[in-house]
């Protein structure tokens, strides 16, 4: 039986939809994390959950309970909120307690349940501190285990690591992985990091502009992006998209005329809806090219990003034409996996992996090259 | 960089700055002093015109004994209170409530409750006058306690809201929604959440609300007469009829009214904590 199960979930502010028909199952102890730019409804969805939202229409099922109309409290879930939203004027026991409290649990159950929480999140010598005692790390910890104390059915996160410095950004992730495994629950999570959306799901749901756009494991989203959009999404630095045009079909292979360079023959996917002379999208991941001395793309580097292990190129690639550029001409991002002195102005030529290459077009821009092995 | 350390300002500046200080606070301080001075003065140094020269006798304590023993002044300062508390009382809960209502709650005729409870400020105190009379009367609280303390709840409320929603609605939104996901119900969330948060709040107000109730003549006229019922202000106007030249003992009274609201302010003092809501969110 599923965790969690949203049904045609619908939630609208007048005209403006904000959810469209979202339907996700999640199994018990899953780690979901929702990605998608900025106000595609990520919070939106999140607050549907824990019914702080009323939803216009669909319905949710927790643990095989309909809580579509239920109050927060009634549905099994707890919430950590960006802002930690910890109560200021109550000490980090009190913060941890205060929902078995309204509750009115017995005084004793409660302190068994707010030590052992923090005993977890190693904040027992902080119980009797104010929050505006603690580090941000340390509220951060507070807010978690204000919803551990509650032994929710589903946790809720809305980028609760958004707030923390990069370090402290690391740390917390990994143990908030730990925590997953250590009290194996079943976990929702939004973030717009990728490194925490790659590292920490089992699921990613991409969404835009309310709608899920695909949804799956990380790797499998990275490799076989069902449509530009995710493909875009996911990966940094970004894929570069590229104008093409269909040559020929032949045998499930088509040749494909990037504009302004040469011809590339791509395999499509079964069933792929392509004709020859339509416009394509090709996508190219930064580290699906590779500089060469023999025969590629042509183009000038005009910036060079050494991070020490790798290098990140940015080549202007004359004659190319990326999507959705009205300079005219393309702009590369170049992923090399070791470190390359190529000084900006240096002419570099790039080629590709055919098979590495990702075809886009159509109704949504879906994708139409042949699915990838992860 | 601003405000710059006070060394760098030119000397003179700073003479002039601490002259007009001093300056204004004698203006302002001036009428105090005149009366508090004169309530420690005898009646002949008052009669005989030395006002301001060395008292002759002191007369404070037979002064403030006089105001309590010969004047009906405890009497009414004991209107006063019982008027003054329960009404100041009355408008911080109906505010506390209110303001959180409109605050943080949206229902259909929201603002229009709102824009009501501003706009009854505005209505003159001259026009209402008789409407309000009449209808203590007909209640038939007129000239009790109860119209006063009624009249000042209802009038006051409509400030005393705008400043509580202002204050509630300036709090993180994220903690009411944390308090709904953990089972609070709406008053649980006034109780241990706003309560807790708007304490400097409720404090400034409660000395205003005080402050504008204790003080007021216009109503304490209008809606009272017996002296049995009369607070303060309007008892000191009795006494002049009473004590017609004897201004000692009317500055001793005087004195003794203004003292409760500066007792208020010290009361109320501790309550004035900045940052209560450092530590909520972000960090
Ligand atoms: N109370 C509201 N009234 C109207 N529109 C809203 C309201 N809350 C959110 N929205 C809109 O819904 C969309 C999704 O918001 P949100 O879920 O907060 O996005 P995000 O994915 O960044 O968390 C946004 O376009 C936002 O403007
Ligand atoms: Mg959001």
């Amino acid at each position: 039986m599923p965790k969690l199960q949203l049904s045609r979930v619908t939630k609208s502010y007048g005209a403006f939809h904000a959810l469209k028909a979202i339907d996700l199952s999640v199994d018990p102890g899953e780690f979901i994390v929702m990605v998608g730019p900025s106000g595609c409804g990520k919070s939106t969805l999140l607050k549907a959950i824990a019914g702080l939202e009323a939803i216009t229409s669909g319905s949710i099922v927790i643990n095989g309970r309909d809580v579509t109309s239920a109050q927060p409290s009634d549905r099994g879930i707890a919430m950590v909120f960006q802002s930690y939203a910890l109560y200021p004027h109550m000490t980090v026991a009190e913060n941890m307690g205060f929902g078995l409290r309204m509750a009115n649990r017995p005084k004793e159950e409660i302190r068994v349940a707010v030590e052992r929480a923090a005993a977890t999140l190693r904040l027992t010598d902080q119980l009797e501190k104010l929050p505006r005692q603690l580090s941000g790390g340390q509220r951060q910890r507070v807010a978690i285990g204000r919803a551990i104390t509650r032994s929710p059915e589903v946790f809720l996160f809305d980028e609760p690591l958004s707030n923390l410095d990069a370090a402290l950004r690391t740390q917390m992730r990994v143990e908030l992985a730990s925590l997953h495994a250590q009290l194996n629950a079943t976990m929702i999570y939004v973030t717009h990091d990728q490194i925490e959306a790659m590292t920490m799901a089992s699921r990613i749901v991409v969404l835009n502009a309310g709608r899920i756009e695909q949804v799956g494991s990380p790797l499998d989203l990275y490799r076989n992006p069902d449509n530009q959009f995710v493909a875009g999404f996911l990966g940094a630095p970004r894929m570069n998209f590229l104008a093409g045009t269909v040559e020929a079909i032949v045998g499930g292979v088509a040749t494909i005329q990037l504009a302004g360079a040469s011809a590339y023959a791509m395999p499509l996917r079964p069933g792929a809806d392509l004709a020859p002379g339509s416009a394509v999208t090709v996508g190219l991941r930064p580290e699906s090219l590779t500089p060469t001395d023999g025969a590629g793309i042509p183009g000038t580097v005009r910036l060079v990003e050494l991070l020490g292990r790798e290098t990140i190129l940015y080549v202007d690639a004359g004659p190319l034409r990326s999507v959705g550029s009205d300079t005219g001409t393309a702009n590369l991002t170049v992923h090399v996996a070791s470190a390359v002195a190529a000084p900006p102005g240096a002419a570099v030529r790039l080629r590709f992996n055919p098979d590495d290459a990702y075809l886009f077009g159509g109704d949504g821009l879906r994708t139409l090259s042949a699915p990838k092995s992860i | 960089m601003y405000p710059r350390p006070i060394p760098q300002t030119a000397r003179a500046a700073r003479a002039l700055y601490v002259a007009l200080v001093a300056a204004i606070l004698v203006v302002w301080l001036a009428p105090l002093l005149a009366i508090i001075l004169t309530s420690l003065r005898a009646t002949n140094d008052v009669a005989s015109g030395n006002l301001w020269g060395w008292p002759t006798e002191f007369g404070a304590v037979d002064n403030y004994e006089r105001v309590f023993t010969q004047s009906p002044m405890a009497r009414f300062f004991l209107n006063s209170l019982m008027i003054t508390i329960p009404a100041v009382i009355g408008v911080l809960v109906l505010s506390t409530l209110t303001g959180f209502v409109l605050a943080k709650y949206r229902f259909p005729g929201g603002r229009a409750v709102f824009a009501m409870f501003i706009g009854g400020n505005f209505l003159p105190a001259q026009i209402i006058m008789i409407p309000v009379r009449n209808l203590m009367l007909t209640l038939g609280i007129y000239d009790t306690h109860w119209a006063l303390i009624i009249f000042h709840v209802a009038f006051q409320t409509g400030f005393a809201t705008l400043f509580m929603r202002n204050f509630i609605a300036a709090l993180p939104g994220e903690l009411f929604e944390a308090a709904r996901a953990e089972g609070a119900s709406p008053f649980q969330t006034l109780r241990h959440v706003v309560i807790p948060l708007v304490r400097p709040a409720l404090g400034a107000l409660a000395i205003l609300i005080f402050t504008f109730i204790w003080n007021d003549y216009f109503w304490a006229v209008v809606l009272v007469v017996n002296d049995t019922v009369k607070p303060v202000t309007a008892g000191l106007a009795n006494l002049r009829g009473e004590f017609v030249s004897q201004w000692n003992i009317l500055s001793a009274a005087t004195v003794v009214v203004a003292v409760p609201p500066v007792v208020m302010f010290f009361l109320m003092q501790r309550h004035f904590i900045s940052g209560l809501t450092a530590g909520a969110v972000k960090g």
